[in-house]
Formats: C-alpha cells, structure tokens, sequence
C-alpha cells in the first residue's frame, strides 16, 4: 500500500488537482478567520463594481460578493461531501450486496439500479425537493445524496462480481466465516481505491446538482451556496447590467472545485489502471 | 434478424416497466413526503386560507380532477386513467390553461434546442477526444485540462459568461428569447432568420460544454482501444496508422452511444437550465416558472414529459445501437 | 551453405518506463534463421521471449525502445528503418506475426474479409476487391478453412478457427518470415495439433520460407523446430540443434528444463516449462554474474562474478562458466540418489 501511495503522488494529474483542491480549500478555511463579515448582511448598494475596499464588488442584494463567494463555496462543498458521501455509502450497500449475494437479490438491486440511472436523477431531485417547503443545506445534501447513487451502486456491483470467485475469497468462505465479514475483509480492501474515486466524482457531481437545483429555485434557504449565487444573478439579470462580478467568481468557483476533483480521479485512475497510464 | 427481435422485445418490456416506475414516482412523491404540495393544496381549501374566489377556484379544479379526498391508490388510478386520456390538469399559474397545452407549446423549443445541440457535441467531442488519445503528447496535454476544464463548468454558468459576453458586452446576438419579443411566430423568412439568431448562444453554450465531457469519454475509450491486441496485430501486418485509427475509431464510439444514452439526464438537466438563463422559450423556462409560482400541476407535467423525453432518447439509442453493433448482433444469436 | 533469411547481431532492446526505469528485455542476443528452417524459441513468461518477437520484426513502439545490435532480412538492417519504411516495405510483405492471443488479435467489429482486403491494399498497389476476394478464397481452400469464414465476424469464431484464421491472414502476402508468438498456447490439445499442421503446411507448400516459433511448451518444439534457443532474463543461455537441446541440454537452466523428458513418448505430454523452483531476476537491477545464479543448484561462488561469456562446444553454444565434461559430471551426480 505503501509503494501505491508513493505511485500516486508520481502522478501529475492527481498532484495539480490536489494542489489546486487545497488552496481552495485554504481559503474557504482561512478567510473567514481573517474577515468575519456576515456573507448574508447586505451593507453596500446593488452591484457596486470592484474597489478597493470591495475586491469583487458587491450582489443584487448588496452583499459582499468576497465574503459571499468564500461562504458559498464552502457551503456548496460541505453539500457535495455530505452528498457524495451518502451517495457512495448507499451505493455501496446496494453494489456489494446485490454483486456479491447474486441471483434473485442481484435481480431486483440490479433492476432498480438500472431504472434510477435512466430516470434523470435531476427530476426526482425536483419532485423531492417541490415537496419540500423548508429546505436547508443539510436538507439539500440528503436529497442530492439519495438521488445519485445509482452509478456507485452500477460500479461495484460489477468489481465485485470479478472479485467474488476469487481464491481468497473461496478460501474464505470455506473457512466459514460469514457473508458481511467475507464481504468487509476479502471483497472491501479489493474495491477500496476504486470506492475513493467514485467518491471524489460524487462530491463533483453534488456541487453541480446543487448548482442545477438551486438555479431552478428549489435551493436550501437562509444560506449561500454558489448555486444560490448563480440563481440570484441570473433573476436580478446581472448579465444584462454588465455586473459580471455577479456570477463569473461563482461560476469558477464551481468549475475549479470540479475541476481538481476529476483531475484527482483521473491521477488515481492511472495509478489504478495502468492501462491508461502510457 | 430473429435475435435482434428477441433484443427489442426485451428492451421494450424493460422500458415499459422503467415508464411505468416513472409515473409511479412522480405521482407518489409530491404527495408521500410530509407537508408536501398536494396536502398543502388540500388544507388552503378546507381550511378556506383560499381567500379570493379566484384562487378557490383554481384549487377545486385541481381537487375534482385529482379526486384528492379520495384514498390515494383511487387517486392513482384517477391520475393514471387521466394520462392515458391526455389531461394532465389545469395550470395553477396560467388558469384556465391545459397544462397539457403549455407542455405541447414548449417542447418544440426544447427539442428544436436540445437535439441538435447534443448530437453535435456528442459528434465533435468524439473526433476530439479519438485524435487526443493518438496523438497523445502535446495535443493531449493541452487539450484534456482544457477539455476536462470545460466539462466541469455547468452549462447554464458557461450560458450566463456568454449571453454577458456576447449579447451585453460585444452585442453582437441577443440576450434572450427563443426569437424577437415583437414578432409573432408566423412561418416568415424574417420570423426564421430571428429563431436563428436567438439560437446562437444557447446552442453553443450547450454544445461546448457536451464537448467537453463527450471528449474525455471518447479520450478514454480510445485510448483502451489502442491498447487492444488488434492495433498491434494489424501494426505488424503493415497497416497505416490512418486505417487503424479509424477501427479504434468505430470501436470506442460504439460505447460511447451507451455512454450518451446514459448520460442524456444529466445533459438534458443542464441544458434546461440554460434554458431559463436565456428565457428561452423551451421546458426549462416553463417549469422554472411554474415552480416559481407553485403550479403544481404544471410542475408535475414537466418532469413527467422530461423524464419521458429521457426515456424515449434513451430507447432510440439502443434500438440504434442494437443495429450497428455486431457484437451484440451475434451475442444475442447464442 | 543455405541462404540466410535473418541475421539478428547483438541485439538489445530495453523497456522505459514512466518513472524512468529501464528493463533490458533482451540483451545481447545473436542467431541466424535459414531457408526452409524452423527456429523455436523457449523460455519462461518473462523471459524476454515475446519482447525477442517484437524486436526481430523491428517493432519498437514505447515503452519497447531499440538500444543496439542489427537486425538484418534480405540485407536491411531494419533496426535503422524509419517506422513508415518499416511498415510498407517489411511489415507483413516479408516478415509477419502471428499474435500471442489472436483470441482478441481480430477487431470484433469487422469482417474478416475486410481486413484481408485492407491488408492487402495495403502491399498491393491497385488491386481490385474481386481479386483479394478470389486469392484470399483460394488460400482459405488450400489450408483447409472453411470459405465462408471470411463473411463472418471474429466473435463468431472458434479459438481454434480464429488461430487459424489469423495464421492465414498473416501468410497471404506470402511472407519469408513468419514469427509465431505463442500460436497454441490458448487452445485445446486437438487444435494445437491442428495449427502445428497448419504451420508446417505453409512451410511445405512454400507460403514461408521460415519460422520463428515461440513458446513455453517443450513438446511442440520437438514437433516442428529444426534449432532451438533457450532464452532467460533477456539473455540467450543455451543454442542448437533441436534433438540435441531437448535430449541432452548442457547449460543447468536447458537441463532443468528438459532433463524430466527424456523419454518422449510417456512424458514429453504437457510437460510445461516452469518446474524450476524460483523466479527470473528483477531485470530493472543491473545483474552481475550469471542471472540464473539464485535458483542454480549447481552454482559455485565463482559464478557470482563477472560477466558469462557464451561458451561454443559440441556445435552448441551455452553461457556458463564450467565446461561440459564438467556439467554432465554434476548431471550424473545429482541422479544417483534420485534413482536409489
């Protein structure tokens, strides 16, 4: 294992998008040590360009667009960890169980995976969250997280299928041991890279269903997340007054979190594949 | 040609019962969860918190035809016999309006809109994404942060970036609209030539993004290709690298009709909320707008008809696939 | 003297790889490959035998990187050649390959005829479909496939057709050399006989003029190779004739190897080649002395140092430090017990 973590860091991809990953994430910590403004108090007029006491000048509401950006970000990743976490986990009960029992459990976890992934995950998102009328980011999180297992669950199943026959695997159960145990110790430690780096594509893609849902207007409440932000300008048209201050930071805010997440995926995928690698 | 029956037989039972659990959930879940649209519906009326007359009336009409104070299995039965019916209700927002008419009115636009749009980013990031992966160094290096980068942006924030760029900031295409506010559609070259325009940006915003991602796929794919035991055989039979490409080519895209299947919902969410950055006149500015006024029923006929349109896509492209692919031509032969 | 159709002089290939390790896959290695002969190669998986394969076709394709040595057929030395020179006057045309798993060797989307025809287009200027059709009909016939093979796709195959197929495909261009990577490995017994036959019927009827066969299987190099070469870590240990290598093999590595089948007719049968205890040397290491020191039962301190030269006895080349007498001396020693 230890020889694989060496491997990793060998890895450019992964160390850029690591890099990128936590200076973000430094800033989403550290700023608001520095700068304990309320990121929901409007204190300026609406869309006041960038100044010097104003570095990305202020939203249709008046706000800090700084201050705003720093709270939204770490908002919107603390919804996609919690997301990608729920995600990854149902997704992995689903995936390791239906993979590794097989037959009619396999049939009907297989079924309903299958369904959920053609049925856009983006509409249950909305039908769940229309019937909900006070949202808050935890409630976001949940939602996102329930919805968007299907792809985990699709990917293990299939690595746990080629793993299930495996000696050590039939040498454990001939030893007796029982199915979760087999499972945890003999299947698990197998997938576990694997695992990692669908995980990290969740939280990728629960930043982004935030994103899409807030847009829509069924975002969490009485909070800031990048997709709020973007839902604001694009209501109060801060395109069309030229306030473009508004929504790029959001915008990049978004695609930089992203973008060193897949950049890590894709690191580790190369460590993991090696067919990839050349 | 028998086995590619047996094929669309069990893909049409399997899309068949996929529709029906559609159905089921988008008629189940705004009504399971706790304070949920349709009890809250059910309570401003008995409640009489439905002050003014005309608000009344809205929600009876609702009421009477949704059955809603009937059990809710009898209320499913009512929802479904209505939709084999075509009558998805009255418009909350928009009353006395068939939510069925303002449904037929905007999928055109989001059709005319989405379809092409896909297609050619599905198109472009192929070729793409099979040059990234032969060529490899540099052009790969530039090319797959680049593309990695783009794909990572939502399409409706790369949709605001140009309607900010190029309809407020250059104006050079307009802003919004699916063509001039002060035109009536009418089949006009004038009328034509304004849907064009207005096209523009929100096709391309659409398009870049799908390049993006459709890319990285076709990169990957690809690059699994040339590994194959066949790109060396047919290297040591003396083959031009042009000529195996071109089989790497037809092998890695034949997945990748799967993987646009596949990720048609994600593509199509996205691409509807450019929509309603563009106030375009498609589903996504509809339903943006119904969920903004609380019209359940319009909301409810939304993601019905998306999740629909998503499945019929989805059904096409193995039908399609199913075709071309003599892999599983044969494999369905044994 | 026989023409020689390949003259392969010291040649070394290496393997580079991300990290920037170099693995010498083959390392010095020299033979010469007659008219009308058949070359076997044997070794274990990791010997070097395949990356042999690729270099004698001058197929150097990262992270497989050409370091030295000459590679000469019909007076080329195609070790120089650019790879588009390579690809149109030598790949296919005078030297072919016959893919260690033509089980995916085949693209599964394409019919066979299609890549015959694209094969030969490719060395046959202006040739008309009809006439690949016809030849490639005609030399389906000769080798006893079935015609309409070449209407069908690869994934409708058997292993043992598609063996075939690939064989044929390979050969239409009538090339001299024919490099056969592992050809039988993946099939049944009654298969391999069937493409033994098929190889030797293509030597016989003239389609090659040689072959060069690779494997790990002892029993099908006493079937058809005229000479054999025992190769381990990257290096040639042991050359000659066939008869000779696998009945009286001098170097330790051959007779490991071959000393438990001296009676052919019981136990040459699927007898496969790793039952030496032990396992190559890490070639990424730079190696001193002789590399199958560590798992030699007869290595003495004086083998640890050094470089083993190849040594020539007997019309045999072998690399060892101790002679023959000296060799078949520990040979009879080590018997005695196992008889008592």
């Amino acid at each position: 294992m230890k020889g694989n973590f060496k491997t990793i860091f060998k890895s450019g991809k992964f160390d850029v998008g690591l890099a990128i990953f936590a200076l973000l994430l430094l800033c989403i910590v550290i700023f608001p040590l520095l700068n304990r403004e309320d990121p929901l108090k409007m204190n300026y007029t609406m869309f006041q360009p960038p100044g010097p006491n104003l570095p990305l000048g202020s939203d249709n509401f008046g706000r800090n667009e700084l201050v705003e950006l720093i709270a939204g970000g770490k908002t919107s990743l603390i919804i996609g960890i919690l997301a990608g976490a729920i995600a990854t986990c149902i997704g992995l009960i689903i995936g390791l169980s239906g993979g590794y029992l097989g037959g009619l459990v396999d049939n009907v976890l297989s079924s309903v995976t299958n369904i959920f992934i053609v049925i856009p995950s983006f509409i249950i998102l909305v039908l769940i969250s229309v019937s909900i009328s006070s949202r808050s980011f935890l409630t976001t999180a949940l939602v996102i997280g329930f919805t968007s297992w299907p792809w985990t669950a699709r990917a293990v199943r299939a690595q746990t299928i080629s793993l299930r026959n495996r000696d050590h695997v039939n040498l454990a159960k001939v030893s007796g041991y029982s199915i979760p145990k087999i499972i945890v110790m003999e299947i698990l430690p197998y997938i576990a890279s694997y695992v990692g780096m669908a995980f990290i594509l969740q939280v990728a893609s629960g930043i982004l269903s935030e994103a899409t849902i807030s847009m829509l207007g069924l975002g969490p409440q009485n909070t800031v997340t990048l997709g709020l932000m973007l839902n604001w300008a694009t209501m109060y048209e801060a395109h069309m007054s030229g306030a473009w201050w508004a929504f790029v930071p959001p915008v990049l805010m978004i695609a930089l979190i992203t973008f060193s997440l897949n950049l890590m995926n894709t690191g580790l995928d190369q460590v993991f594949n090696p067919q990839i690698r050349s | 040609m028998k086995s590619y029956r047996k094929y669309m037989t069990s893909k049409i039972a399997w899309y068949v019962l996929t529709f029906v659990v559609a159905v089921f959930l988008n008629f189940l879940l705004p009504r399971l969860i706790p304070g949920n649209p349709v009890s809250t519906i059910v309570s401003k009326i008995t409640s009489g918190m439905a002050d003014t007359n005309s608000i009344k009336r809205v929600y009876e009409t609702f009421e009477k035809e949704f059955g809603l104070n009937k059990p809710i299995w009898e209320q499913f039965m009512i929802y479904v016999s209505n939709l084999i019916h075509g009558n998805m209700g009255t418009s909350f927002g928009q009353y006395p309006r068939k939510v069925t008419d303002i449904l037929a009115s905007s999928i055109v636009w989001t059709i005319g809109l989405q379809l092409p749009a896909i297609i050619v980013s599905w198109i472009l990031g192929n070729v793409l994404g099979v040059l990234a992966a032969y060529i490899k160094k540099g052009f790969d290096r530039v090319l797959f942060p680049v593309f990695l980068f783009i794909s990572c942006i939502p399409s409706f924030g790369f949709a605001i970036v140009m309607v900010w760029l190029f309809a407020v900031a250059l104006k050079i295409a307009p802003a919004s609209g699916g063509y001039a506010f002060d035109m009536i559609p009418s089949p006009t070259l004038s009328f034509f030539l304004s849907v064009l325009q207005h096209y523009q940006l929100p096709f391309w915003s659409i398009v870049l993004v799908g390049i993006g991602g459709q890319s990285l796929g076709m990169r990957e794919m690809s690059i699994y290709e040339l590994n194959a035991d066949y790109v060396k055989y047919c290297r040591l039979l003396g083959l031009k690298d042009s000529k195996i490409v071109k089989y790497v080519f037809k092998n890695a895209v034949l997945p990748q009709i799967t993987g646009l299947a596949l990720s048609l919902g994600t593509m199509v969410g996205g691409a509807l909320i450019t929509e309603i950055v563009f106030s375009y006149p498609g589903l996504g500015s509809v339903l943006f707008n119904a969920i903004a006024a609380q019209d359940f029923p319009l909301i409810s006929g939304c993601t019905l008809l998306i999740t629909t349109g998503v499945l019929v896509a989805n059904f096409l492209v193995d039908i399609v696939y199913g075709l071309i692919d003599p892999r599983i031509k044969v494999a369905q032969q044994e | 003297m026989a023409e020689m159709l390949l003259q392969v002089e010291n040649l070394k290939s290496v393997y580079k790889t991300r990290f920037n390790e170099r693995i010498v896959a083959v390392d010095d290695v020299s033979f010469n490959l007659e008219n009308g002969k058949c070359l076997g190669i044997a070794g274990e998986s990791g010997s070097g035998k395949s990356t042999l394969a690729m270099s004698i076709m001058g197929y150097y394709h990262p992270p497989l990187f050409y370091e030295s040595g000459a590679i000469y057929i019909s007076g080329i030395d195609i070790a120089k050649l650019p790879y588009n020179q390579l690809r149109e006057k030598i790949l296919g045309k005078e030297i072919a390959y016959i893919p260690q798993a033509a089980m995916n060797a085949l693209n599964p989307t394409q019919k066979i005829i299609n890549l015959v025809a694209d094969v030969m287009k490719e060395h046959v200027k202006g040739i008309t479909i009809n006439e690949i059709k016809k030849i490639a009909e005609e030399r389906f016939e000769t080798l006893n496939l079935p015609k309409d093979v070449l209407q069908r796709y690869p994934i409708e195959l058997s292993g043992g057709m598609k063996q075939r197929t690939v064989i044929a495909i390979s050969t239409i261009l009538n090339p001299k050399i024919l490099v056969a990577d592992e050809p039988t490995s993946a099939l049944d017994v009654t298969s391999q006989k069937i493409v033994i036959k098929l190889l030797k019927d293509l030597l016989k009827r003239g389609f090659i003029k040689a072959m060069i066969f690779i494997t790990h299987e002892l029993p099908l190099l006493y079937n058809i190779a005229d000479e054999i070469i025992v190769m381990y870590a990257g290096e040639v240990v042991e050359s000659g004739k066939a008869e000779e290598i696998i009945f009286d093999p001098i170097h330790p590595y051959s007779h490991g190897l071959m000393n438990s089948i001296i009676v052919p007719e019981k136990g040459i049968k699927g007898k496969k080649l790793a039952v030496i205890p032990g396992a190559p040397p890490n070639l990424k290491l730079k190696l001193e002395g002789c590399r199958f020191f560590e798992r030699c039962q007869f290595a003495k301190d004086e083998c640890k140092n050094g470089r083993i030269d190849i040594k020539c006895a007997n019309e045999r080349n072998y690399r060892c430090v101790f002679g023959v007498e000296e060799l078949k001396e520990m040979y009879e020693d080590d018997k005695k017990p196992a008889t008592t």
